[in-house]
């Protein structure tokens, strides 16, 4: 121990020592609870900010079109929380959102019936996830690069598929009816999109939150050696997480296709990177910094209003991606700072922000 | 994957055993690319003709400067995607410090001031990366969101339009060459040889591996773990200016968004780079052959008439292959 704690005092960053030391002014719950505070924040400052800016902004009409646009966001990230859950990434949802667009959208050009193509496109949706399955659990790929191997492979395939990236258009009259409701849709005066973007967050958030399955989940993704000894099976498990991000990238998929009545290639990989965003500002949102459905979606209404708002300013296209960078590092970081002084009982907050040298280094500290 | 080099004898005073000659699989690496390239050799004359071998080259610089960026934070932040040290802001940060050079020289200041400014930009942008990290962000987290932010920056510098960027230095970057080596490829060649000095044969860069590799071990035995890391991400972000100018001047052009195109090809380089190694590290000669290898591979594809959409595809098994051989000889070496 003595070894130990000797060099401790040429530690590049004391981490939470010094600011332990000073006297709590602040109750302890509070302290705990104010990172989990910096998401809800956010969205209300961006709520307030905007009206003051744009008086139609918080009418009820244009909040129900942000959420219509925001659907398949939501659906793309509800899906990748899942595999984060699991303790995986996967950056390929965008192929499996593509494929399953082009799919169907190809299947209603050549005439076939409304089910026949949202089957064969969610089937195609799968496919991805069954590569992935395979790469990551059979092959012992890291997560990262094999999604990122399926993506390259994936958008690649896309370009053979429609040769060499013709977007495909359906003509209006030819479409089922029933293909066009899916995207298109109203029940009862709301949008059908928001509707089964809902219930697949509500399906997907009591299976992660309520279930047997989803507490294995959990678990795999957070000790999952513990998980393996205790009995788990931690393979089967990350096989169906990966299989499930992805049937619901391809749900998301289909949607599209219907809703823009057509596909244009690479179109479902610009979700990617607002969906990885949206998931880990949802994360902030847990004591655990736990990825949870309702966290993701919270990120992404923040993601959704801000995009918004920003065009209701007259903000210009080129300012938008600054926006939601700067809006989303400072999120981050903020919930990284304050949870960084806290007590030691609630270090684990830092779990999924923090590398693991400075975890440990904050756990030897105190 | 350090479990390989970790195998040190315990004190029990056997005799160290000598060190084995790297087995068969060990040159797989090699094998792959002098395979995949003799194909191309047989398969189209004109491929190991000197001018396409130069363009290979020239194509490689690119990818291969901003893949030696990469691959020092890879190095300094552990190669473990999901928690280690990665840059995906390498790509967007090569594309803005394109046009603020472009920007910067159609304004009227020199190449080398223009040059400078898109430099200080792309470091300006490393140190963000830096400094979000070391506060305790995951990288991967920091660099998505500074890669939004770069390419934005792009948007509104460049105003989304091409910006010419022509004469002087940018001149003879993309036609000047010495003794028959084109210009980027000495550029190249000289950022290559600095970046393997000073990670292969100073005490930075062996401090660099054992931060990247053990973080609690480095801090312990005095190595300040946060300066190296924010050093890191500082370096890959000018590298990746300077790649971005490169860019620029061959394409004698900033093109706004081109950041996003080089990126999977920057990791892919960089990743790669493990299977040019011995101990199945992140490592500088590694990424430059395999930048050399990946540029070879779509210029070769390209010449036996493979439709440009293969090259994707090709790119994405090859990336496949790469990681099956490196897990294979991990499972290996383990035992």
């Amino acid at each position: 121990m003595t070894i130990t704690q000797q060099p401790q005092k040429n530690l590049p960053a004391p981490r939470s020592e010094t600011r332990e030391l000073s006297p709590v002014t602040v109750p302890r719950r509070w302290r705990s609870l104010a990172p989990r505070l910096i998401a809800p924040v956010a969205l209300a400052a961006i709520l307030l900010g905007f009206s003051l800016l744009s008086p139609v902004f918080l009418s009820v009409g244009n909040l129900v079109g942000v959420l219509g646009q925001m659907a398949i966001l939501a659906l793309v990230a509800t899906g990748l929380t899942v595999v984060v859950r699991a303790g995986g990434i996967d950056l390929s949802i965008g192929v499996a959102v593509d494929l399953a667009a082009l799919a169907s959208a190809a299947l209603i050009a050549d005439g076939y019936r409304a089910w026949v193509a949202i089957v064969v496109g969610l089937f195609f949706g799968l496919l991805v996830g069954v590569v992935n399955a395979a790469l990551i659990v059979g092959l012992r790929i890291p997560p990262f690069l094999a999604t990122l191997s399926v993506w390259f492979i994936g958008s690649s395939v896309q370009q053979l598929l429609t040769g060499g990236g013709a977007p495909i258009y359906l003509s209006k009259p030819r479409v089922p009816i029933e293909f066009a409701l899916l995207g298109r849709g109203y029940l009862l005066d709301v949008d059908g999109v928001i509707v089964s973007a809902a219930l697949v967050a509500l399906f997907i958030g009591a299976l992660l939150g309520t279930t047997r399955w989803g507490r294995s989940v959990t678990v795999t993704g957070e000790q999952p050696t513990a998980a393996r000894i205790s009995g788990l099976r931690i393979n089967r498990i990350t096989v169906s997480a990966y299989l499930l991000c992805s049937l619901v990238g391809g749900f998301a998929g289909v949607i599209l296709a219907s809703r823009t009545n057509g596909f244009v290639p690479g179109s479902g990989q610009a979700y990617l990177m607002d969906a990885i965003g949206a998931v880990f500002i949802g994360a902030t949102l847990s004591r655990f910094s736990r990825v949870s459905v309702p966290g993701t979606l919270m990120g992404v209404l923040i993601f959704g209003l801000l995009s918004n708002g920003m065009n209701l300013v007259g903000l210009s296209f080129f300012w938008q991606g600054l926006g939601r960078g700067v809006v989303l590092l400072a999120i981050l970081l903020l919930g990284v700072l304050l949870s960084r002084n806290l007590p030691s009982g609630t270090g684990i907050l830092t779990r999924l922000f923090t590398r693991p040298a400075a975890r440990s280094t904050a756990r030897t500290t105190t | 994957m350090s479990t390989a080099i970790l195998e040190i004898p315990g004190d029990t005073g056997a005799p160290t055993p000598t060190r084995k000659r790297p087995s068969l699989l060990a040159w797989a690496g090699y094998g792959v690319v002098v395979l995949v390239l003799g194909i191309f050799a047989l398969g189209s004359p004109y491929f190991l003709q000197w001018e396409n071998l130069s363009s290979v080259l020239n194509q490689a610089a690119v990818f291969g400067i901003a893949g030696i960026g990469l691959a020092v934070v890879i190095i300094t932040g552990g190669d473990d995607v999901l928690e280690g040290g990665i840059d995906l802001s390498v790509g967007a940060t090569a594309g803005l410090a394109g046009s603020v050079t472009a920007v910067a020289a159609a304004a009227g200041a020199g190449s080398l001031r223009a040059v400078l400014t898109g430099l200080a930009v792309a470091a300006a942008l490393g140190a963000l990366n830096g400094a979000a990290v070391i506060l305790g962000l995951r990288p991967l987290l920091a660099t998505l969101a500074t890669m939004g932010i770069a390419t934005s920056l792009d948007l509104v510098v460049s105003d989304n339009i091409k910006v010419a960027l022509d004469g002087g230095v940018f001149l003879w970057l993309r036609q000047g060459s010495i003794a028959g080596l084109p210009a980027s490829v000495l550029v190249l060649a000289v950022a290559a040889l600095v970046s393997w000095w000073a990670v292969a044969r100073t005490s930075w860069g062996v401090h660099s591996y054992a931060v990247g590799q053990n973080s609690i071990a480095a801090s312990i035995a005095g190595l300040s773990v946060a300066r190296h890391r924010f050093m890191s991400y500082v370096i890959s972000g000018v590298l990746g200016g300077i790649a971005g100018v490169l860019l620029a001047s061959r394409l004698s052009a900033a093109v706004p968004g081109i950041g996003g195109q080089i990126l999977l090809d920057i990791i892919l380089v960089a990743y790669m780079s493990t299977v040019f190694s011995r101990r199945l590290v992140v490592n500088i000669p590694g990424t430059v052959v395999a930048a050399i290898f990946v540029a070879g591979l779509a210029n070769g594809l390209t010449l036996l008439g493979v439709a440009s959409q293969w090259v994707g595809a090709a790119k994405g098994v090859l990336i496949l292959l790469v990681l099956a051989v490196v897990v294979v000889r991990g499972r290996n070496t383990a035992k």
